[in-house]
């Protein structure tokens, strides 16, 4: 009775349905699923503790894997679990086997921008043995800790550096708690920006001395914005003034003593009579001379062939 | 009793009363000399950040100034020649100063480079030269003592000039700094002020010369009033060849063929390429193999601390009878000692780690106090005072050359290599080659010398100007 023509839409149709089960509608909000990639990272304990930092750019899966050498006891079972800032994580208790005389403890973490901090393993013995692992975003190179002084009328220039160049750095002049976007480009007669890769520079140029305060650098990765801070004080040239000019009074004054001392003590040996029998002139060089010492005291030796 | 003309100064000179003042003002001067260039490094971050420079470019305000200081050598010379110690001092440190001072409201590094860098550098060669020249004009009997308690300025200067720049920097930025330190440096002409022109009243002179003078002053002054017969007859040159307080010839040239200057010549030249060296790139061998940024710079402070005593050391043992006669012979085991300290840091970096270094930084740093203390008192021994100040100018121009290239050499050498020891290694030739050079060579001099000692018109036909009977000259 299956006439071909029945046969043939048969033939037409059954790949179409066979498509149709294994097509599923791309609801949009699971495109998280798209696949991240999976960094793995371990680290090996030989003490009781170690502290590991992993700098992340972007949401990742992280696997964390931890191996201990054990204790002289070398307990066949011991049990591992993980802690997250502190806290234990629920479920995460294992059974941890001696294996090649070491123990071993992985997990994998889904890390985005809310998720960074601090990941432990912990191998429960007697004693805890833990390693901790300190998930973030890459730290600033060079914390700077004192202010740049800088003066009224010239510029000042500060820079912060990364080792992993982010998407885009940002510069903010922090007030108290708020922080104000610093635009160079609403602003080129005051602010300078440059961006060199891991590297960027702002410059402040006709300071005066409301431009005193903290600038904040912030270095914007994926998953989370870095910063660091750097204080800027003005000052007026007055301020190094008063030590200059103190010092070169100081200079002047034990110049001049120096000098007086010379002239009164060739004066005083001018007046009490020499035993030199060679010469003796000393009041005209006296005269003469500017400021040149003249005679020696009566101290030094005296030869006599 | 030495006759007068032993010293070839023409005078005795006091060897002591005023002259220890002098040794005070000498220590300031040469403390400023070698200790600031140095120390400037530590505002060159701030100043390439503010001036958008690479490091090499800011680096080269330090060599040229250490450049200008040592090619500034002959100029100081002559005019330490003609105007006299105490004038050259003052000017060079109204000239470091002024210069510090125009440099802090500097708006180019080219800026820099002309103020801090030529004129700067020639402010403290002006300091250098003139330090040196007047400790021979007052000390003969103690003057290696002397020598070697000026010459510790250096590493005394460099330990308190460190930490006082960090503070200028974090209280005043590099600006305000630069004028700070413009003030400071002027202290040195508070050291020109104590160098006083030695009085020669108490000298034995040859009756017979006019021309040599009677007088103790310096060759600035125009008049000799001392001698009424000679007054008005005295001529200008003949003035620049009295014997005054640093007033000689104007440069003697005549001192390249003087047998000892040439020795010495060839052997500082050498020595030079290896001597700093070993310094600058001590913390980051210590670094390189696994010693910590603060150990890494504790080993400079031993070094340093070990330098402030080893210098004056030095120049006590070097003022013993025993060894003042035969000085020459203490500066070649030094420079000799230095070289093999160089040679065996590598084995002590590695079979004792931290421990090995900071032995190695204790024997360096009595080694290159050795050689810094008598540096320039064996030149003073083998060209004499008279000319001493012509003869240090001529060597400074001279070593300029090993100065400047022996660091970036070694450093190259560290990068073809990628280790350090090879680096020692050179730099304990470049100075163990030199200090067995200048033994036997000073062995030959001094034997030529006792013969001609022995024959004093056949001395002063050859024109040298040794001393005889060093025996009797040292207590």
């Amino acid at each position: 009775m299956f006439s071909p023509w029945i046969l043939s839409l048969q033939l037409i149709l059954f790949p179409l349905f066979w498509r149709g089960i294994y097509t599923t509608e791309t609801n949009p909000s699971l495109a998280l699923t798209v696949p991240v990639t999976t960094v793995f990272k371990s680290a090996v304990l030989k003490g009781d503790s170690l502290v590991e930092k992993v700098e992340i750019l972007k949401p990742i899966d992280l696997e964390l894997a931890c191996t201990w050498t054990g204790n002289p006891n070398k307990l066949p079972n011991i049990t591992g679990y993980w802690r997250k800032d502190g806290s234990e994580i629920t479920n995460s208790r294992l059974t941890v086997q001696l294996e090649n005389e070491q123990y071993n403890l992985k997990r994998v973490f889904r890390i985005t921008g809310d998720t960074l901090g601090n990941y432990s393993c912990i191998f429960s013995d007697t004693d805890e043995a833990k390693i901790d692992f300190n998930v973030a975003a890459p730290e600033m190179d060079d914390k700077k800790d004192k202010p740049i002084v800088a003066y009224v009328g010239d510029s000042v220039a500060m820079a912060c550096k990364t080792k992993l160049p982010p998407n885009t750095w940002l510069w903010y002049r922090a007030n108290g708690t708020e922080q104000e976007l610093i635009n160079a480009t609403t602003d080129p007669l005051r602010y300078k920006i440059s961006v060199d890769g891991n590297t960027t520079k702002l410059t402040v140029m006709n300071l005066t001395e409301e431009d005193s305060g903290v600038y904040v650098c912030s270095a914007i990765y994926n998953i989370k914005a870095s910063v660091s801070r750097v204080e800027v004080r003005v000052i007026t040239f007055m301020e190094p003034l008063k030590p200059f000019i103190a010092i070169v009074a100081e200079v002047i004054i034990l110049v001049l003593l120096i000098l007086l001392y010379e002239r009164w003590s060739s004066q005083r040996s001018s007046h009490s009579p020499t035993e030199n029998g060679v010469h003796a002139e000393p009041t005209h060089k006296l005269t003469r001379e500017g400021n040149n010492g003249m005679d020696e005291n009566t101290t030094t030796r005296q030869r006599k062939i | 009793m030495p006759p007068a003309a032993t010293t070839n100064l023409g005078y005795t000179p006091p060897d002591g009363g005023w002259g220890w003042a002098v040794v005070f003002g000498a220590f300031i001067s040469i403390g400023f000399s070698y200790a600031f260039p140095k120390s400037l490094t530590i505002y060159f971050k701030e100043i390439q950040m503010y001036f958008s420079v690479s490091y090499s470019e800011i680096a080269w305000v330090s060599s040229i100034m250490l450049a200008s200081m040592y090619a500034g050598g002959p100029v100081s010379s002559i005019l330490v020649n003609r105007y006299g110690c105490r004038t050259v001092v003052i000017i060079g440190g109204l000239m470091v100063g002024a210069s510090m001072v125009a440099a802090s409201f500097g708006t180019t590094i080219i800026h820099l480079y002309l103020l801090v860098g030529v004129i700067g550098g020639f402010g403290l060669s002006f300091n250098l030269q003139p330090s040196l020249t007047i400790i021979g004009k007052y000390f003969q009997v103690k003057r290696p003592m002397a020598n070697g308690l000026a010459m510790a300025g250096s590493p005394v200067f460099l330990s308190t000039l460190a930490p006082l720049n960090q503070f200028l920097f974090d209280n005043f930025g590099w600006r305000g700094a630069f004028m700070i330190l413009g003030a400071i440096v002027m202290n040195c002409c508070v050291a020109g002020a104590l160098m006083r022109p030695v009085n020669m009243k108490t000298v034995q002179k040859h009756p017979v010369t006019a021309s040599k003078g009677t007088t103790a002053k310096k060759s600035g002054s125009t008049e000799n009033s001392a001698n009424p017969e000679a007054g008005d007859l005295i001529t200008e040159t003949e003035q620049k060849q009295k014997i005054g307080g640093c007033a000689d010839k104007l440069m003697d040239l005549s001192l390249f063929k003087h047998r000892g200057f040439i020795i010495y010549l060839i052997g500082n030249v050498v020595m030079f390429f290896g001597f700093f060296a070993p310094v600058v790139f001590l913390p980051s061998y210590a670094k390189g193999i696994g010693i910590d940024n603060y150990q890494a710079a504790f080993l400079l402070s031993i070094f340093a601390f070990v330098d402030m005593f080893a210098r004056p050391g030095t120049g006590l043992i070097a003022n013993t009878k025993w060894i003042r006669p035969r000085i020459q012979y203490f500066f070649s085991f030094s420079v000799a000692y230095n070289g093999v300290c160089h040679l065996l840091c590598p084995f002590l970096a590695v079979y004792l780690g931290y421990t090995g270094l900071v032995v190695y930084a204790v024997f360096f740093g009595v080694a290159f106090g050795m050689v810094c203390a008598l540096l320039f008192e064996v030149l003073m021994d083998l060209v004499g005072a008279q000319r001493f100040s012509s003869a240090v100018g001529l060597v400074t121009i001279l070593e300029c050359g090993p100065v400047l290239l022996g660091p970036p050499i070694s450093g190259f050498l560290v990068d073809v290599f990628d280790d350090y020891k090879y680096m020692y290694w050179a730099c304990g030739a470049m100075m163990l080659a030199p200090g067995i050079f200048l033994f036997i060579m000073n062995y030959f001099n001094y034997k030529q010398l006792d013969q001609e000692c022995l024959h004093p018109k056949r001395r002063e036909r050859l024109g040298t100007s040794w001393e005889c009977h060093p025996e009797a000259l040292s207590t």
